[in-house]
């Protein structure tokens, strides 16, 4: 009865500080990534913190790397070097170089289920209805309950503005709503973060408009994000830190008031001035 | 029937229905039944086949890789009659070698002997003294086996095909969220592949319909058969002499084969129906809300 007892003290123990480590330990800090494809050099060592609350733009020209780095974000690409850590738990490696990959496949899992990810062209699931993607993921990877997951669905749905579109299938929805549908189905899997690859480029001006009013929204609530994004107007307006990316190396990070106000580094000038004046 | 012991002194609607309930006519009704059941006992074996063979292709384990390869392409370099003709002949012989191994171990003499194939008579299969309809039920499964080798690698291309036309992202989405390989395969890879096998998984089966009075050539006695066996011209010796009445025996088949392969169109319309209608990629919808 003794021995039984101090084990479950040292099992509250061990818990409690583990989840004081997350608590205070970043949501997600990515150190000296480093990413090729074949002999090109697509990532040459970027650091990134993202701490919980905190709200992440990465802006810099088309084929700098920034898709590159969310995917190796949630390892959806393996980065030869380099290393990630979800909330203080360092991803465990095997091999190295182009044949290093994650070792623990629960450990990915844990990663990618609190790390959703929004994608520029949506990737609703085709085959299943708005309602049906949205619980996916929480019913056959969390084993949530399905009728519990649905009646939460339909709250994110509503939250998002299309809580009538429940039973359409993807093709019947507009390119907003489809971004909206995807945002919810992010938001159901309750997670750490949320990583945004350029989530209003595949929009119309009207409808890009509906999405940034949701991602300014769940900024707001404080959730922890991480967007990638071509509109200068989001990146500035709705970051705690900005971070300009160029050629696969982090050019310029900071405030996004100053980094946008008073770009320091020519590169990051000239692509302002790019960028607005398209 | 009492009445059509004695067909001589028939006429009219009596000999008629004497005539189509002879033994022979009904082993003609029959052979329809024997072109259902191939095609439906077929179908799921197919279906196991073409998936085995698609899913090895893919594999990550280079035999098994191989092994998928050489099956799937087997059927495009070969005409498809050689292999009816071969996979029969093939397995009876595999068959009697193996039990002739087994069952009469003290016969030294090779199988081999010049050209021709000789087991001792323990061996046979089925043993000769067993009734005629064993040989028959044995024939049709040989036949059954090669139909379904062959179809089997159709579909398998066919499977292998649609498979790889899943767009990336569907599955890439799916692993992003934290599905496993299996998950990702049941729940996103499998349903969306069918709208993409659909259309050659129907085509097969039209092919696979047409190509049953092949069973004639493995020496089934099928419709064809009988067809041409009963409509011959018959002469007095016979109990029912007639003319050369073939045409009419053919039209029935003609029928038969018209109704099965329209039965089916409408049934895999209906099916593509409801497997694309849930998700079909409408371009108008789309370009509506996204530049590209
Ligand atoms: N899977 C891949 N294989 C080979 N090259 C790739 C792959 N993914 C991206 N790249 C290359 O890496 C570079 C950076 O791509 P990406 O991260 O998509 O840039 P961005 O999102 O900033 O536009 C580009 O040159 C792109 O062609
Ligand atoms: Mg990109």
């Amino acid at each position: 009865m003794k021995v039984n007892n101090s084990n479950l003290d040292f099992d509250s123990n061990a818990t409690d500080s583990e989840s004081e480590r997350a608590a205070v330990a970043p949501v997600v800090c990515l150190e000296n990534i480093h990413k090729q494809f074949g002999s090109l050099e697509v990532l040459k060592g970027i650091d990134l913190k993202a701490s919980a609350g905190e709200v992440i733009s990465l802006i810099g020209s088309s084929g700098s790397g920034k898709s590159t780095l969310l995917r190796c974000a949630n390892l959806l690409e393996v980065p030869q070097d380099g290393e990630i850590i979800f909330e203080g738990e360092p991803i465990i490696w095997s091999g190295s170089g182009f044949s290093r990959k994650p070792s623990d496949n629960d450990q990915v899992r844990k990663l990618r289920t609190n790390l959703s990810m929004v994608f520029q062209q949506f990737n609703l699931w085709a085959h299943l209805t708005i309602l049906e993607n949205v619980i996916e993921a929480p019913v056959t990877v969390l084993g949530r309950d399905p009728l519990q997951s649905a009646a939460f669905g339909l709250e994110l749905l509503e939250k998002v503005g299309i809580g009538d579109k429940s039973d359409a299938y993807p093709s019947q929805l507009s390119g907003g709503q489809q971004q909206r549908a995807a945002i919810a189905r992010a938001l159901a899997m309750e997670p750490r973060a949320i990583l945004f690859d350029e989530p209003t480029s595949a929009l119309d001006p009207e409808l890009e408009a509906e999405v940034v009013r949701v991602i300014k929204s769940l900024a707001d609530e404080g959730r922890t994000m991480i967007i990638v994004t071509h509109d200068m107007k989001l990146a500035r307006e709705v970051a705690n830190q900005s971070i300009f990316l160029h050629q696969g190396l982090i050019e310029e990070q900071g405030d996004p008031e100053e980094l946008f106000g008073n770009p320091k580094s020519e590169r990051l000038q000239q692509f302002l001035s790019a960028t607005a004046s398209v | 029937m009492q009445m059509c012991v004695d067909p001589d002194g028939l006429a009219g609607l009596s000999w008629w229905l004497c005539y189509l309930t002879t033994n022979t006519h009904y082993s003609f009704y029959l052979s329809f039944g024997t072109i259902l059941i191939l095609i439906f006992l077929c179908a799921p074996v197919v279906m196991v086949l073409g998936f085995a063979g698609a899913l090895s292709r893919r594999s990550r384990f280079l035999p098994l890789r191989t092994v998928g390869l050489i099956y799937t392409s087997m059927v495009r370099g070969v005409p498809d009659i050689v292999f009816f003709m071969f996979v029969p002949i093939a397995m009876d012989q595999a068959i009697e070698a193996i039990r002739h191994k087994v069952k009469c171990p003290e016969v030294t003499a090779p199988i081999f002997q010049g050209n021709d194939f000789v087991v001792c008579t323990a061996a046979k299969m089925p043993l000769s003294a067993t009734d005629q309809w064993v040989h028959e039920i044995y024939g049709f499964f040989l036949a059954l086996v090669a139909f379904a080798i062959v179809f089997g690698a159709f579909a398998a291309n066919t499977l292998h095909g649609a498979l790889a036309a899943v767009p990336k992202n569907q599955l890439e989405t799916a692993r992003a969220y934290g599905m496993s390989e299996k998950q990702v395969f049941w729940r996103i890879h499998l349903p969306q592949m069918w709208r993409y096998a659909l259309p050659g998984l129907s085509n097969l089966w039209m092919i696979l319909i047409k190509a049953t009075p092949l069973l004639f050539l493995l020496g089934v006695e099928d419709a064809v058969y009988w067809a041409g066996a009963l409509g011959a011209s018959k002469t007095q010796i016979y109990d029912f002499p007639h003319g050369d009445w073939r045409i009419w025996y053919f039209s029935a088949l003609l029928i038969f084969y018209l109704l099965l392969t329209s039965v089916s169109e409408r049934f895999f319309k209906w099916l593509t129906l409801k497997v694309t209608r849930e998700h079909n990629l409408n371009t108008d919808d789309l370009s509506s809300g996204v530049t590209a």
